[in-house]
């Protein structure tokens, strides 16, 4: 009897204990959804305000508006120009607030104030913001380059500017309008520049005598008369003038080769004419500028030969092709911005160098400045394996000294040295801090 | 012993019951998080998808001005950085705004980036353009996600007729939804003044400057020099308009196209990388019936410098007739220069008091064309979308991009 009361008063007991099981877990899941809350949607999908922000910014000073208004607080007219600019550019939902500080160089404080704008008094629940620097118009940043040979042997730069010797190809300039060019391009980036003003100098260094004490070896010559060379009243007799002075342009090579210098041929075909005004009077190039030889192609053929060591013996062999269009390969482009300096990109070539050059004369292209098209390139420098190596841009007249420059400047890479760009009182923080409103 | 049973059983079923309930109220939170995760991710894909386009300029650099297929996907201009896009990698994408073209007299179909719109024509070739699908490949979205991109001039110049003797233009210049008060406005006109002996008509071009109102508003009226009138098409002009304030700056245009009583003419690019360009006769749905006569015209390009002055680049062949019918000239061919941004200017008359004109820009932005490009949004589950800021020559856009995914949860397409 007393076992069935007993099992009577716990018939029940598995059901309370189920319920009990029921509120335990309720109250979990209470308290996990409480804890488990789901974001907005409007955070789910956001808009990326950070670079939205960034992007306003920099549109604005696209033409450096945004610039001239940060350094004109005062300036009543170009700040609201510049709020009705950011209304008009922003979404309607979106508020914003800009602020410029100036900032300061040295002491503890990196910030201070100058003006602020904005279009509600508070950015909302989510908000973000981006900053961007700004420079004075006032302000001039100068760049210094490091000078070629400043940290080996070398570094000189001789430009032939030579008065007694007619050019070839470089229709509309004379030689000495392009030398002068060259010289305020190239001058800051090497230890000496020297014109040489005449054959009898060019003569001097042929001869290996410097000029003004400076550095022989290592040199860089260029060319300035286009297809014809200036050759010194010295070479213009036997042996150079040997196959039309084809041997005068095998020396050249050999020259190249002894003082490991870099030739620079500026347009079409390297070393076709040899020019001498005092001593050529009466020949002309047969196009009738007088002053000059015609050598041919076995000008160049010499020159190679005279560069590889090879024995001279006359080839007038023509080696040059006519790819037509080319452009500037993606190496020569990141150095047009790297040097500032920017010829058009599509270039027309009508004497460009054979790729066969490279097994025919033990040369490497250092840097290819034109695209390959075909086995034909446009421009190049070309290095010898022993030494000496030359650039031939085998572009068609009229010539830009645009590419000289930045051929040489792609092959030696001299760095450039800015300036400090956070001087004091030069430099502006503008932050743009967005905000959303409307919505959930 | 009867009621334990009931007792285990009661409680048995109400606990399973418990269990089943619980259950699908947990999975129901976990599946909701879940999806709010899936559509943050796809947030965060967005936006860095919008960047990958915009922040590389693709491979091969100049994959916009020849009509190669780049391995690599990129809209930046690949001579500047940050978000300045090329007028040209733009120009290339097939467009999704309009209905494509058929030309009849090629054969082949046209990606519809402008009809038409304010007398604009921009109709490219189909098989030289680049479609979603290279696109999202190239991307590494093929399969996965879908995306729409939208380039839209960040400020519209709307300009109306609202008067004809002398022609009286109001120019409206807007923001998102605001009228853009005090912005300086610089314009071109080109207005044909007569037809040369050999029948094509002749223009002139005019510059000047003036500011929006408080509502946005400008007028321009051309009572004296020069004096302009279009009652019965007597006069057709072109006007270019440039709008800056703030360094905000936007363009827009307006071209006098009208269908004389021997049709008009649309321009079509024949080959994007030579610039050949077919002016038709002309054509569409309206199909000439060949008994109209032939109608003259005078083709000019224009590059704009950056002090927004207009240089006129040599195009030879660039008067002449066509005439669908009789003579069996359907199209002239010309050719322009295609290094720079610019815009061709089509004059043409019937006779020597009904004129006509159109306008083609070569490169985006150069009269503030828009591109839409990619799929459709429309009945997907979760769109997202982001935007930015860029810059299309000295233009300012704004480049949207609206993505969904093609795989995962609820979706549906």
């Amino acid at each position: 009897m007393e076992f069935t009361r007993l099992s009577g008063d716990w018939v029940m007991m598995r059901t309370i204990e189920v319920f009990l099981v029921i509120i335990i877990i309720t109250t979990a899941f209470i308290i996990s959804s409480f804890f488990a809350v789901l974001p907005q949607p409007r955070q789910v999908s956001p808009l990326n305000l950070r670079r939205l922000a960034l992007t306003t910014l920099q549109t604005l000073d696209g033409d450096y508006d945004l610039s001239g208004t940060a350094f004109k607080p005062q300036d009543d007219t170009a700040w609201s120009n510049l709020q009705i600019a950011l209304s008009a550019c922003l979404p309607p939902n979106i508020v914003y607030n800009l602020t410029v500080y100036e900032v300061l160089s040295g002491g503890t404080q990196l910030y201070t104030f100058i003006h602020s704008v904005s279009n509600a008094e508070s950015l909302g629940v989510s908000s973000d913001a981006s900053s961007y620097l700004v420079a004075s118009s006032n302000v001039t940043f100068s760049v210094v380059p490091e000078k070629i040979g400043e940290h080996g042997g070398g570094g000189t730069l001789y430009i032939l500017n030579c008065s007694d010797a007619n050019g070839w190809w470089i229709t509309g300039y004379t030689g000495q309008s392009l030398a002068e060019d060259l010289y305020n391009l190239l001058s800051p980036y090497f230890k000496t520049t020297i014109m040489l003003q005449n054959t009898t100098q060019l003569a001097r260094i042929l001869d290996g005598t410097s000029i003004q004490g400076e550095t022989l070896r290592n040199a860089t010559v260029i060319n300035t008369v286009g297809e014809a060379v200036p050759i010194p009243s010295a070479y213009c007799i036997s042996p150079y003038s040997d196959g039309n002075y084809a041997r005068y342009c095998h020396f050249l090579g050999n020259m190249t080769r002894l003082y490991n210098w870099t030739w620079v041929s500026i347009v079409g075909y390297p070393v076709y004419y040899v020019s001498n005004i005092e001593y050529f009077p009466n020949d002309d190039n047969t196009y009738g500028i007088y002053g000059m030889k015609c050598v041919g192609p076995a000008g160049f053929n010499a020159f190679l030969k005279g560069l590889d060591n090879q024995a001279y013996y006359y080839d007038s062999g023509e080696i040059t092709g006519q790819p037509g269009l080319v452009h500037l390969s993606t190496e020569a482009l990141y150095y047009c911005n790297y040097y500032g300096i920017y010829p058009a990109s599509h270039q027309t070539s009508t004497r460009a160098l054979p790729l066969s050059i490279t097994s025919d004369y033990s040369l490497t292209i250092e840097f290819q400045m034109f695209n390959l098209v075909g086995n034909w390139i446009a421009g190049a420098v070309f290095r010898h394996a022993v030494s000496g190596s030359f650039l031939a841009l085998g572009l068609t007249r009229t010539p830009d000294i645009r590419l000289t420059a930045l051929g040489l400047l792609s092959y030696y890479r001299p760095r450039l040295y800015r300036s400090e760009y956070t001087a004091a009182g030069t430099s502006r923080l503008v932050v743009l801090q967005l905000g959303q409103v409307g919505g959930v | 012993m009867t009621g334990s049973t009931i007792d285990h059983l009661v409680s048995l079923m109400v606990f399973l019951g418990a269990i089943l309930l619980f259950i699908g109220l947990f999975n129901q939170t976990i599946q909701t998080a879940i999806l709010y995760q899936h559509h943050r991710s796809l947030a965060t894909k967005c936006s860095d998808l919008l960047d990958n386009m915009l922040l590389n300029p693709g491979n091969p650099l100049d994959w916009g001005k020849s009509n190669c297929t780049p391995t690599g996907f990129g809209l930046q201009d690949p001579e500047f950085t940050q978000y300045r896009l090329s007028p040209f990698s733009l120009m290339r994408l097939l467009s999704s705004a309009g209905n494509r073209v058929y030309y009849s007299q090629t054969g082949k179909w046209y990606s519809n980036v402008s009809w038409g719109i304010g007398g604009g024509y921009l109709l490219l070739p189909e098989s030289e353009c680049i479609n979603y699908s290279t696109a999202s490949k190239l991307l590494g979205v093929n399969g996965t996600y879908g995306f729409q991109l939208t380039i839209n001039p960040t400020l519209t110049v709307n300009v109306r007729e609202v008067q004809l003797i002398p022609l009286r233009l109001e120019v409206q210049v807007m923001g998102p939804g605001v009228p853009l008060s005090g912005a300086n406005l610089d314009y071109l006109l080109f207005w044909t003044i007569g037809r040369e002996e050999g029948g094509w008509p002749l223009f002139n071009y005019t510059s000047c400057s003036t500011q929006t109102n408080s509502a946005g508003l400008a007028y321009l009226e051309f009572s004296d020099n020069p004096y302009i009138r279009v009652d019965d098409n007597k006069t057709a002009y072109t006007i270019i308009l440039k709008a800056h304030v703030g360094g905000l700056y936007g363009i827009g245009y307006k071209s006098r196209e009208t269908i004389t009583s021997a049709g008009n003419i649309i321009p079509f690019v024949e080959s994007y990388e030579n610039g050949t360009v077919l002016l038709a006769h002309k054509w569409g749905k309206n199909d000439p019936d060949g008994n109209q006569g032939a109608l003259f015209f005078n083709a000019t390009f224009y590059v704009l410098s950056d002090n927004f002055v207009p240089i006129n680049v040599y195009i030879p062949n660039s008067t002449g007739l066509v005439n669908y019918g009789k003579e069996g000239k359907p199209f002239h061919r010309i050719q322009i220069p295609t290094a720079n941004p610019g815009f061709l200017v089509v004059a043409y008359c019937k006779s020597a008091n009904e004129y006509g004109m159109v306008v083609m820009p070569w490169g985006i932005g150069t009269i503030g064309i828009s591109v839409v490009f990619g799929g459709d949004p429309f009945g997907k589950e979760w769109v997202v979308t982001d935007m930015r800021q860029v810059l299309v020559g000295d233009i300012a856009y704004q480049a949207k991009l609206a993505l969904w995914s093609l795989q995962g949860y609820q979706v549906i397409g």
